[in-house]
């Protein structure tokens, strides 16, 4: 029998499942769309794993990060819950031993991780804005009808990068409008985003820090072979995109799984077959006082189990 | 009798024991209005000016929820509360100066504003005068107003001792005047030391925080706020740096972080700013320096704002605490 440790990453656009073994091997992932149901991507996204697993591999802990972390911790019966975060650090020290730079960008979010000597000593997330982020990516592709697969690719062609207000998402597309009209060429005015994209994170989310290579550039969009140049080019080094740069979160929460569950001993996993189990959600408005909490109430197969949103506690049970 | 309101937000959190005591030694009744819900910054954000920082908003809000439930709403026009040290060019926040002027603009059906103008630096008297200005408008004789002087003296005394005992505004207030004479000393077990600094009605208003202070709590956080520290503690700060801030709070949060910086056994400080603050664009950045500058401290800034969800907050507040954890653990 050979353990597996499961690492279960839930974030706004996707949702990435990976198992691991002693050694930090990947064994199996799947990096699937959440499309706004998170517990039932969660759910066929582990059948999906579970069928993929080599036979032998037996769960031996269950990690759960990402936005929805909570949620999705009760689905699985996971040992660990962390934020994306330290999930991110531990991943990336784990596979790169003097990362000191960890640039990740997700859908919704995107953020700026320095390591020194393997500790975590700063960090940011970007706060109100978007610009920086995946969502801004896929928006514009999608009016330039490429596909976000081939959107870096684009990039890579341009000889004149043109210069793209960056800093809002919504100037940004005025501005890229503007530049097609010029008649300016689809790949330049590709090329022009993603250094416009750079430069609002680099103003944004990496403002005053100290960026040492190694430089891990990861999250989904690090896919986009037109961002890495424009990191590289902006950075003046070479950005190192690891081979699993969109399930990082999830095995960093694989990690965490195997030290939770050895040293108590066990593992909370529900298994792989819960496709047949009736996960379900509802949500009242609190009358109690002013603030009119949503309370969120979560049931298995008809069986309350958890509850949570409420500010004052008074509907609380089992919340993480 | 009448009835006299005070919003719960903005300078309430350093001054209400005084003027609560105040006014009701005159005799007065004090209508205080309740900690921040939905309902009240909902109205704030309706009815104040669209450009106003959150808790300016806030407190529109505040007011509103007040309005049809007392005789005079205390609105005094903050210009300077400082009585030690060099006060510079220092006044409040140019929002707080205009506050009265701000709410009786937005705000339709007020009753009489109280809105005195508070500039202590003028004098050694000068609370004095206020307090005189103020019992007159309420038609009250010279004798009754010193007597009411002292007495708001006497409770300002003890809250300012109580903060000195680590004891947030919060506590130290119900203490003072819910006879809570029990609340546990914060030295329960303790995990972390982290200074939390920042404007008092960013800090103590769980509601805009999502309830951080709470969270840290639970964690095992042991927390600390520049409002802890007595004026001289914070001057000594003041003279660490070229120069000093132009507003008093944002001064107040900045002498306090840089005191935490360098004080023995604090893991790390937490800066909780609010969205859209002019001061604070400056603030921040200035805290995020020196605490590279003094001891490498980590420092984590929280902007909070009217759609601060809870998650944003609790997801830098763990990584925050891992970070302290692994990196104490490492040592």
């Amino acid at each position: 029998m050979i353990k597996g440790y499961l690492g279960v990453d839930v974030g706004s656009v996707s949702t990435n499942l990976v198992v691991i073994d002693e050694g930090e091997r990947l064994l199996a992932e799947q990096y699937l769309r959440t499309n706004g149901k998170p517990i039932q991507t969660v759910q066929e996204g582990l059948y999906a794993i579970g069928q993929e697993l080599p036979a032998g591999v037996q769960i031996a802990g269950a990690g759960a990060t990402g936005s929805a972390r909570y949620l999705i911790s009760l689905i699985i019966g996971a040992d660990i819950v962390k934020n994306e975060i330290t999930a991110h650090a531990i991943a990336s020290s784990a596979m790169t031993e003097d990362v000191k730079t960890i640039i990740e960008i997700g859908g919704q979010d995107s953020k700026i991780i320095i390591l020194r000597d393997g500790v975590v000593i700063d960090f940011a997330m970007n706060t109100v804005c978007a610009a920086g982020t995946g969502s801004f990516l896929d928006q514009q592709a999608s009016r330039l009808c490429i596909p976000i697969e081939e959107f870096g690719d684009y990039a890579l062609k341009a000889k004149n990068p043109v210069r793209i207000a960056g800093r809002c998402a919504v100037f940004a597309e005025s501005d890229m409008i503007h530049k097609q009209q010029l008649g300016y060429n689809t790949e330049d005015i590709i090329a022009g985003l993603c250094e416009a994209l750079v430069r609002n994170y680099m103003n944004n989310v990496g403002k005053g820090k100290e960026i040492l290579a190694p430089v891990m550039f990861q999250g989904g969009v690090a896919a986009n072979h037109g961002l890495v140049q424009a990191f590289n080019k902006y950075l003046e080094l070479d950005v190192i995109v690891p081979r699993h740069h969109g399930v990082m979160g999830a095995i960093g929460a694989a990690i965490l799984a195997r030290e939770t569950s050895r040293k108590k001993g066990g593992t909370g996993f529900k298994g792989f077959n819960i496709k047949e189990i009736n996960f379900k959600t509802s949500s009242f408005e609190c009358k109690g006082c002013s603030n009119a909490c949503e309370v969120v109430q979560f049931y298995e197969n008809n069986e309350l189990l958890a509850r949570w949103g409420d500010r004052c506690g008074k509907w609380e049970i089992n919340a993480v | 009798m009448s009835k006299i309101g005070i919003p719960r937000t903005l300078a309430y959190f350093i001054y209400f024991p005084f003027w609560k005591t105040f006014f009701e030694a005159l005799g007065q009744e004090v209508v205080v209005s309740p900690p921040t819900t939905r309902e009240i910054m909902d109205i704030g954000v309706r009815e104040a000016v669209n450009d106003a920082c959150i808790p300016i908003k806030l407190y529109h809000g505040h007011v509103a929820y007040l309005a049809d439930k007392v005789d005079y709403i205390f609105c005094p026009r903050l210009v300077s509360v400082r009585k030690h040290g060099d006060f510079g060019t220092e006044t409040f926040c140019p929002k707080f100066l205009g506050l009265p002027d701000m709410v009786r603009l937005a705000l339709n059906n007020l009753p009489e504003i109280i809105d005195e103008r508070v500039d202590l630096k003028k004098g050694k008297d000068e609370l004095l005068k206020v307090c005189a200005r103020v019992g007159e408008t309420l038609g009250q004789s010279g004798t009754e107003i010193k007597r009411a002087f002292k007495q708001a003296m006497k409770v300002d005394g003890r809250f300012k001792q109580l903060l000195y005992q680590n004891y947030t505004p919060v506590e130290a207030m119900a203490m003072i005047f819910d006879q809570q004479e029990h609340i546990p000393p914060p030295r329960q077990e303790t995990d972390l030391k982290i200074a939390v600094v920042g404007y008092p009605y960013a800090i103590y208003d769980a509601y805009i925080n999502a309830g951080i202070l709470k969270l840290l709590q639970k964690e095992k956080v042991r927390v600390y706020t520049q409002d802890m520290l007595s004026d001289k503690t914070m001057n000594r700060q003041a003279r660490t740096l070229p120069k000093s801030m132009f507003w008093y709070f944002s001064n107040r949060a900045v002498y306090g972080a840089l005191h935490f910086m360098q004080e023995k056994g604090i893991d790390g400080i937490i800066h909780i700013t609010a969205f859209a603050c002019g001061p604070d664009s400056i603030v921040d950045r200035l805290l995020e320096i020196e605490s590279r500058r003094r001891n490498h401290i980590p420092y984590l800034a929280i902007a909070v704002d009217e759609h601060t969800g809870e998650a944003g907050i609790r997801t830098r507040v763990e990584a925050f605490l891992d970070m302290l954890r692994f990196r104490r653990d490492k040592a």
